[in-house]
């Protein structure tokens, strides 16, 4: 090879190398106008392209991180725990690190995996480089609670980071505000149709207890006339049936009105709430 | 040598489709809990007057007993919804009959598990389609097969 | 990153990733240059693996007969036809080969077709394969089937009886035990003169003498249903463990 043509080669090699450079960053703007127009499938494969170009990965963090988020827009929570992890082995810095761990936790919080969400909450807390992230991760650890139904709890870690924080508030009235499944059973356990009653379904607590006085009433009878077979008919096909039904029917409606009182708040939080949100 | 590909391999089929084998978009992610259900339809919804009697008296037998005494049925639909469906799909005298067959299938209980796919909600998956005598109606579904109905 | 090779080492990236979709989109932009049947063979491919069968075919028929992938791209067309049921292409295949040949003959078994002779069909097969279509063939020809007029007699004569032939055993016995019972409480309320009583009970039982009967036919129509099912079933299966006579094309290595 003469001097001339190492020259050239030496040019060539070198413009190989800084070029693709303002090209990757490009790309990556190219992709990022995607992402901000909703077009999250076709960021990604701008994304995947800038990846495979990009020999030095210095886009590696930064482009899987955002495949990350377009995976969680559409719904697709497994690729986007599968990017985000990507993009964590990628991160440099200890700050970097923290961010992915904290979209992954979001991701179990959103698809209801609690105890995931819980696991690596406390990983994070244990971790010293994070020490400065307690308030941060008692948070989160509300809103995990708060996507398992569980208000109770959720206080808890709400007030934590301060007795009068407003969701430590709201996690506390919606907690009273359910209904207690145990007390709607002893009651209709009692008295049939007490159950429905207390949750507000008067008209088929009226009908329970009803059926209940009108087969108990043919079955006592029928033992107290001697007609031993006709009690035992009653009793066991009609009576026994409309009592469990009865029972039944307390836990389900409990359930049902506790869901409602839940779905209002969620929804306040999905569509009211103005702090950060998984 | 010779290219002895010889049958084609229906396993080309779609075993495990993935995310991206399909476009897709922005998709809403609701923070409210779903409760899975199924339920009841207590509107009339139609101008015939025998169905309107029909379906009057299947919401009164809802109201009155059905929903108090508790979940018995193991179908789904149930033997109520299927007694109604099976007359919109046939006629009053058929779907009684196709009625008759189902109660006394709700009356045995041995190896039922061995016998029906299985619905959504967890029951036995029994529609009235399997039953209008009409070949072409009729999807077999193997037992055990859990169903998105 | 935008010049033809570069998207095409891209376009091999997704879709050695199984990201068939996107490998897809990259593949068609550079469609038209040079080694296009190349590519269209590998879009034929991507679309098959994500079961786009219809935009499949349509990649295959495209590659010219002087490429290297030809003979390939016409067997895999007529899978794709065969996986459409389109199964008159297949009939009408001009290539006279040999693997078109033998799924038409499962064409022929899966579709209701009037059968041809059993040896014109099976000439084509060896062995243990010839053993099995032959027994395919027995099962289209003669199926198993129960006749819905049997059950239905059976019925009326004993309440019960069609569905046991109809193999629902447990359900024929119920059915006879309840309609005999009805029948029963009406017969000696009769007796004892409680007319109305009677009436009712003969009533039920009528109901569910005449839903048995009903139900016996239906049952028959279930089974038949269930014979064909299986058949298919067992084919499909049969022709699914066929899978290593195709070679990988080691696009992917």
């Amino acid at each position: 090879m003469n001097s001339v043509n190492k020259i050239v080669f030496i040019i060539l090699l070198t413009a190989k190398v800084i070029l693709p450079q303002g090209q990757l960053g490009d790309q990556f703007n190219k992709a990022k106008e995607l992402y901000s127009k909703g077009e999250y499938f076709n960021t990604i494969t701008e994304l995947k392209r800038l990846i495979f170009f990009d020999r030095d990965k210095r886009y590696a963090y930064i482009s899987n991180e955002l495949i990350g988020e377009c995976y969680k827009m559409g719904a697709k929570f497994t690729d986007a725990l599968n990017y985000f992890t990507r993009a964590e082995m990628s991160a440099t810095s200890s700050e970097d690190i923290y961010k992915c761990r904290i979209n992954i936790i979001k991701i179990n919080i959103l698809r209801r995996t609690t105890g995931r969400a819980i696991s690596l909450l406390d990983i994070l807390e244990k971790d010293s480089r994070f020490n400065g992230k307690r308030e941060e991760i008692d948070y989160w650890r509300g809103w995990a609670y708060i996507f398992a139904d569980d208000w109770d709890k959720a206080a808890i870690q709400f007030s934590k980071i301060s007795p009068d924080h407003e969701l430590k508030k709201m996690c506390d009235s919606i907690d009273n505000e359910r209904y207690s499944v145990t007390k709607a059973k002893l009651l209709s356990y009692f008295i049939p149709g007490a159950g429905q009653v207390y949750t507000g379904h008067y008209l088929s607590g009226l009908l329970s207890l009803g059926w209940n006085i009108l087969w108990g009433y043919t079955t006592v009878t029928a033992f107290q006339a001697g007609r031993i077979f006709d009690g035992v008919v009653v009793g066991e096909l009609l009576w026994f049936r409309f009592y469990n039904g009865n029972n039944q029917n307390a836990e389900k409606f409990t359930i049902e009105r506790n869901r409602e009182i839940s779905n209002g708040a969620l929804s306040y939080l999905q569509n009211g709430y103005r702090g950060e949100k998984p | 040598m010779i290219k002895l590909f010889v049958l084609i391999c229906l396993g080309m089929q779609v075993l495990f489709a993935q995310t991206d084998w399909e476009k897709w978009g922005k998709a809403d992610i609701p923070y409210t809990i779903n409760s899975g259900t199924v339920s009841r339809n207590y509107s009339i919804g139609s101008d015939n007057p025998g169905q309107i009697i029909l379906k009057s008296l299947v919401i009164g037998y809802w109201v009155i007993i059905s929903d108090v005494d508790g979940d018995n049925c193991p179908f789904s639909p149930t033997c109520s919804s299927f007694f109604l469906q099976s007359v919109k799909e046939t006629n009053i005298v058929q779907g009684t009959l196709m009625f008759a067959d189902r109660f006394t299938r709700d009356m045995n209980t041995f190896g039922r598990l061995s016998h029906y796919p299985i619905s959504r909600n967890r029951h036995l998956y029994d529609p009235p389609t399997l039953y209008t005598l009409d070949k072409d109606k009729i999807k077999y579904i193997p037992a055990g097969v859990i169903v998105n109905e | 990153m935008y010049s033809t090779e570069s998207r095409r080492l891209f376009a091999d990236y997704l879709y050695c990733q199984k990201d068939y979709l996107r490998a897809i989109d990259e593949y068609q932009e550079i469609a038209g240059t040079a080694g296009s049947d190349t590519i269209n063979f590998k879009i034929g491919l991507a679309y098959l693996k994500i079961g786009k069968y219809e935009p499949a075919g349509l990649s295959f028929i495209k590659i010219k007969e002087n490429s290297y992938y030809y003979s390939n791209a016409r067997l895999e067309f007529f899978k794709t036809q065969f996986l459409l049921s389109n199964y008159d292409t297949l009939e009408r295949n001009g290539d006279n080969l040999l693997p078109v040949k033998q799924l038409n003959v499962f064409s022929y078994l899966l579709d209701y077709k009037t059968l041809p002779v059993k040896n014109k069909l099976l000439s084509i097969f060896e062995g243990e394969d010839r053993r099995a279509v032959s027994d395919f063939y027995e099962r289209k020809l003669n199926p198993p089937y129960k006749s819905e007029l049997t059950a239905i007699i059976l019925s009326t004569l004993i309440p019960g009886a069609g569905k046991i032939y109809t193999e629902e055993y447990s359900d024929g016995i119920i059915a006879f035990i309840v309609t005999g019972i009805m029948g029963y409480i009406s017969y000696t309320d009769f007796k004892a003169d409680h007319k109305l009583r009677g009436w009712v009970f003969a009533g039920l039982s009528t109901f569910f003498y005449a839903g048995n009967i009903y139900g016996s036919a239906a049952s028959a129509q279930i089974f038949n249903a269930k014979v064909n099912f299986k058949l298919s079933t067992d084919m499909k299966l049969f022709i699914e463990n066929k899978d290593y006579f195709i070679p990988d094309y080691e696009f992917c290595k």
